[in-house]
């Protein structure tokens, strides 16, 4: 650390260790997407109803940001896990299916099943959680197969397997077999209606998190596994256990989710936390992840989260009618920016090209295409005709220039 | 007399806390095989690198039959005449001799489908002219090195190259292998190519090379005709005076035995020798060092892995530390005995890149110094910037990236990792491996430092030779022995520079594919000894 720095008071260099300039980066963005979205929105939602809105996306914000915690760690400890919306989705179906089979005639009624019978439904899922969590882990230390293979398994296995096991149990607790388990009890309630409660558990899931992360050796040991997974075994690091913990952590945040799920509308297997695994990946990435391992924060990824969610909620807020299909493609759209952004200032430093060669030429076209048929299909023929023809100036320009840059160096 | 067919124009090439090279002027005669001799560290494989195009980032200029150049990969050097055989091969190990031949240029037969037969039969004719007897249609992965050598030399001619860079070729071969090598050499220079002949190797180089240049510490420091100078002067001007002037004062004292090892076995399974170490015995005492020497795969490293929990397979024998018999099944009981190792690979097995200077000294301590799994940051600065201070370690400081130090202060954190674990015994692999020479001259005096009893400080002391900044040495020398047993410690070292050992070791140990071949004490070792017990197996082999 030089001089100047440990000149500083105390309590403000941990304030600028806390908010590093690529988390400070971020913040702004999400200050910019809430600002145009509060100019560009016809409804004006975010001046006339601030409450409303913080709420809404609140309770869209907190399962979220827990599966991004738990793929933070395992990110960061050099892994993957593809199967976080699976684990989620497989859990919450364990928890509905308990409260069903424990809770009798009480089930789905006013009265509800009751304290004890909720906190086992609660505590079997989120055991579940560490159970999918040990069985990766075994695989990928003790079978040694690549985490995306284990993790994409998983993936598509346990949401078969939440559908199959809602199946069974509504045929053999119900009267029919059923996709869904739909109900609601009034314990669980508060969780679906009070958002502060879900947003208070991403919260002080976070800190503890952090917490571990940056002040336990078990956290220093998960950056060493991720930055260099020999150095840190020959450094008497024990690598199976440290991963077991990963893992485990991952899929136990990805339960604890699936009970915030089931909470607002009983468990839906097919479609409850579909894909949420790649938008927690995002998060994590956006927020600096780095997914070779052993880079990351979890105010990184928290801001991350946050980051997607204001873009999502501007997305549905600006374009109002049937917002939910282009969410996806825009929220691609940012992530790869956000991640190119990331890395522009290393390009500029290196000298490196981003349209080199024959590949770069390639590519241009390509982008220009993309981008008038994004504009063509969201605005307008007009619109997006212009946007292509703009694109392709725009990046020809660009790429003649950085020819002439290399070739004044040679 | 012509052009100069290579002519290198005031280079110099930085990496981020080094200067590799450093305004290097040289030129090579058309025809003729020019050594490029220089310790490591000393700016040889860069400077070929960049020749051969793999590092395109570098000031200066570089002409080719007088022209000027600037190659943008090795694609440019290859087209222009430029091939390079690497120390390590650079071959697909999964595909055929002759489709790593004609890789990248495959002969496309009707349509665009690739002809096979062809590139066997010109990968075989190719082959033949080098007296290598090897089916081209076997895996390269399959092949002895110096047949997977072979190839990638049939690889240049079959690019018609006229300038061919051969980076430390005989590190790996058996003698035989070595004189069909000087054979293929005398031919390739009949037909008229340049060699670039990079060695450390006095013999090799007397017997092969017209002229000889020597570079150290990234400079240029003298083009000789191998004719009008001798290995003395040669090896005189590679070393310089710093590692001369390492004096480690009277023989070491040996205590009572550390480590004693009995017929350890590691088996090497689906191999055709069957075992990567076989019925190897010694004995480690305190204040010492021992030396493990032996070629390329005889079994250094996996010997030193074996004693530190780290084998691949479960060692067979018996391992004694202090008397008790041992078993380590992980690197973590190893250390929580006593035992550290530094390993060869730095940046493979030793660095964490993403991770700063402090953070990667303190990383094998963090459980001692914090309470309740948490880590007690103040004390983790204290004891990393001690020994960084202890170390003499140049970083601007504990939060700069280990990245940014030169690779002999990254390894002085490493080692000084293992320092704070406060070992009975230190295991070092290589520990000078891609280290600049001054640096290394403190590692070794480092090492005798930790080896001798706290009251034999003052012998060490007065053998610091005076150049340099004495007070700063004197205080790091010191300082190495806190936290240090009083007796000392025992070192094994192996090391593929025999003069090292020869300097550091009180007794040398060799290996020659699995087996100890011999046991040399200081007085008795020379280098021919030495060589001669390392090529023991593999000639009985061949």
């Amino acid at each position: 650390m030089t001089d100047s720095a440990s000149a500083l008071p105390a309590g403000l260099q941990w304030l600028l260790r806390l908010v590093r300039t690529k988390e400070l980066a971020l913040f702004f963005s999400i200050l910019v997407v809430i600002g145009t979205t509060a100019a560009l929105d016809s409804s004006h939602a975010y001046v006339r109803f601030p409450g409303r809105v913080l709420k809404d996306n609140c309770r869209r914000l907190a399962p979220l940001g827990i599966l991004a915690l738990g793929a933070t760690v395992v990110i960061i400890a050099g892994g993957i896990d593809l199967s976080l919306g699976s684990v989620a989705a497989l859990s919450g179906t364990l928890c509905a299916s308990l409260i069903l089979a424990l809770g009798g005639e009480r089930f789905d009624t006013d009265a509800g099943v009751g304290a004890g019978v909720l906190s086992v439904a609660i505590g079997a899922s989120l055991l579940l959680g560490l159970i999918i969590g040990t069985l990766h882990t075994w695989m990928i230390t003790s079978l040694e197969l690549p985490p995306f293979i284990v993790t994409l398994g998983s993936l598509v296995g346990l949401r078969s397997f939440a559908r199959a096991l809602c199946y069974y149990m509504t045929g053999r607790f119900r009267d029919s077999s059923s996709e869904d388990l739909p109900f609601s009890d009034p314990l669980l309630e508060p969780l679906n209606n009070d958002v502060w409660i879900s947003m208070l558990l991403m919260v002080v899931l976070a800190a503890v998190t952090w917490l571990v992360l940056s002040r336990t050796v078990l956290g220093r040991h998960l950056y060493a596994l991720g930055g260099n997974e020999q150095a840190a075994r020959l450094s008497g690091v024990r690598t199976e256990n440290i991963k077991w913990f990963a893992y485990s952590f991952s899929a136990i945040c990805a339960s604890l989710a699936g009970v915030i799920y089931i909470a607002e509308n009983g468990a839906k297997p097919s479609t409850q936390a579909g894909g949420y695994e790649l938008t927690a990946i995002a998060a994590a990435v956006v927020g600096g992840c780095s997914l070779q391992g052993g880079i990351g924060t979890i105010p990184g990824t928290i801001l991350g989260a946050i980051f997607l969610r204001a873009i999502v909620d501007a997305v549905a807020r600006i374009i109002k009618t049937a917002s939910d299909i282009y969410e996806g493609m825009i929220v691609g759209i940012v992530v790869v920016l956000a991640v190119t952004f990331a890395q522009l200032r290393q390009f500029q430093r290196s000298g490196r090209q981003l349209f080199p060669g024959l590949l770069g030429l390639a590519a241009i076209p390509c982008l220009a295409l993309a981008c008038s048929l994004v504009m063509l299909i969201t605005i307008g023929t007009g619109t997006g005709a212009v946007a292509g023809v703009a694109t392709l100036a725009l990046l020809v320009i660009w790429k003649a220039a950085e020819m002439r840059r290399t070739s004044r160096v040679v | 007399m012509d052009a100069p067919i290579i002519s290198i124009q005031h280079v110099t090439k930085r990496f981020p806390g080094v200067v590799a090279l450093e305004d290097v002027t040289l030129d090579v005669r058309a025809g003729e095989l020019h050594a490029i001799c220089g310790e490591n560290g000393a700016g040889k494989s860069t400077l070929m690198k960049i020749l051969s195009g793999v590092l395109t980032e570098y000031d200066g200029e570089l002409l080719l039959a007088g022209k000027p150049v600037r190659f943008k990969g090795t694609r440019d050097a290859e087209s222009a005449g430029v091939s390079i055989i690497h120390q390590e091969l650079n071959l697909v190990e999964q595909l055929s001799a002759a489709a790593n031949i004609f890789l990248g240029r495959e002969i496309r037969g009707w349509f665009v489908f690739r002809d096979d037969r062809a590139m066997e039969q010109a990968a075989a004719r190719l082959l033949k002219e080098l007296e290598c007897e090897i089916d081209p249609r076997q895996t390269a992965g399959s092949l002895r090195v110096g047949d997977q050598q072979l190839i990638e030399i049939a690889k240049a001619l079959s690019l018609q190259s006229d300038i061919l860079i051969m980076d430390e070729p005989t590190s790996a071969l058996t003698e035989a292998e070595v004189s069909r090598l000087y054979r293929v050499i005398e031919r390739l220079r009949k037909r008229g190519v340049t060699i670039l002949y990079i060695s450390h190797k006095m013999d090799e180089v007397f017997h092969l090379a017209d002229r000889i240049t020597v570079l150290r510490d990234g400079r240029l420091v003298k083009t000789l005709d191998a004719k009008a100078t001798s290995p003395r002067e040669t090896t005189h001007l590679m070393v310089g005076r710093e590692i001369e002037a390492v004096d480690f004062g009277g023989e070491r004292q040996a205590g009572e035995v550390l480590l004693k090892i009995q017929n350890l076995s590691l088996p090497w399974p689906g191999h055709a020798r069957g075992w990567r170490l076989k019925d190897v015995s010694f004995e480690l005492r305190r204040g010492e060092v021992l030396g493990i020497a032996g070629l390329m795969g005889a079994g250094r490293t996996e010997l030193l892995e074996c004693l530190f929990g780290a084998a691949v397979e479960p060692p067979q024998g018996r391992i004694e530390l202090l008397g008790k018999p041992v078993l380590f099944r992980h690197p973590r009981e190893a250390c929580a005995a006593g035992i550290a190792l530094v390993t060869e690979d730095r940046k493979r097995l030793g660095l964490f890149p993403a991770m700063n200077v402090g953070e990667n000294i303190s990383i094998c301590t963090l459980q001692r110094t914090g309470v309740a799994g948490f880590i007690s940051r103040g004390r983790e600065r204290r004891e990393a910037s001690e020994t960084v201070k202890r170390l003499n370690v140049k970083t601007a400081g504990l939060a700069s990236a280990i990245t940014s130090l030169s690779g002999g202060n990254q390894q002085k954190c490493i080692l000084g990792r293992w320092l704070q674990t406060e070992p009975r015994v230190l295991l070092l692999d290589d520990p000078t491996r891609g280290v600049d020479v001054g640096a290394k001259a403190e590692l070794y005096r480092l090492i005798d430092a930790l080896v001798r009893p706290a009251s034999a400080v003052g012998n060490v002391l007065r053998g610091v030779p005076t150049g340099g900044d004495v007070p700063a040495r004197v205080s790091a020398v010191g300082n190495a022995l806190r936290g240090v047993p009083a007796g000392g410690i025992g070192v094994i070292m192996t090391s593929s520079e025999l003069p090292e050992l020869l300097t550091v070791c009180d007794r040398i140990l060799v290996l020659s594919e699995g087996r100890l071949t011999a046991a040399f004490h200081r007085s008795e070792a020379t280098e021919h000894k030495i060589m001669e017990a390392a090529m023991l197996g593999s000639r009985k082999a061949s």
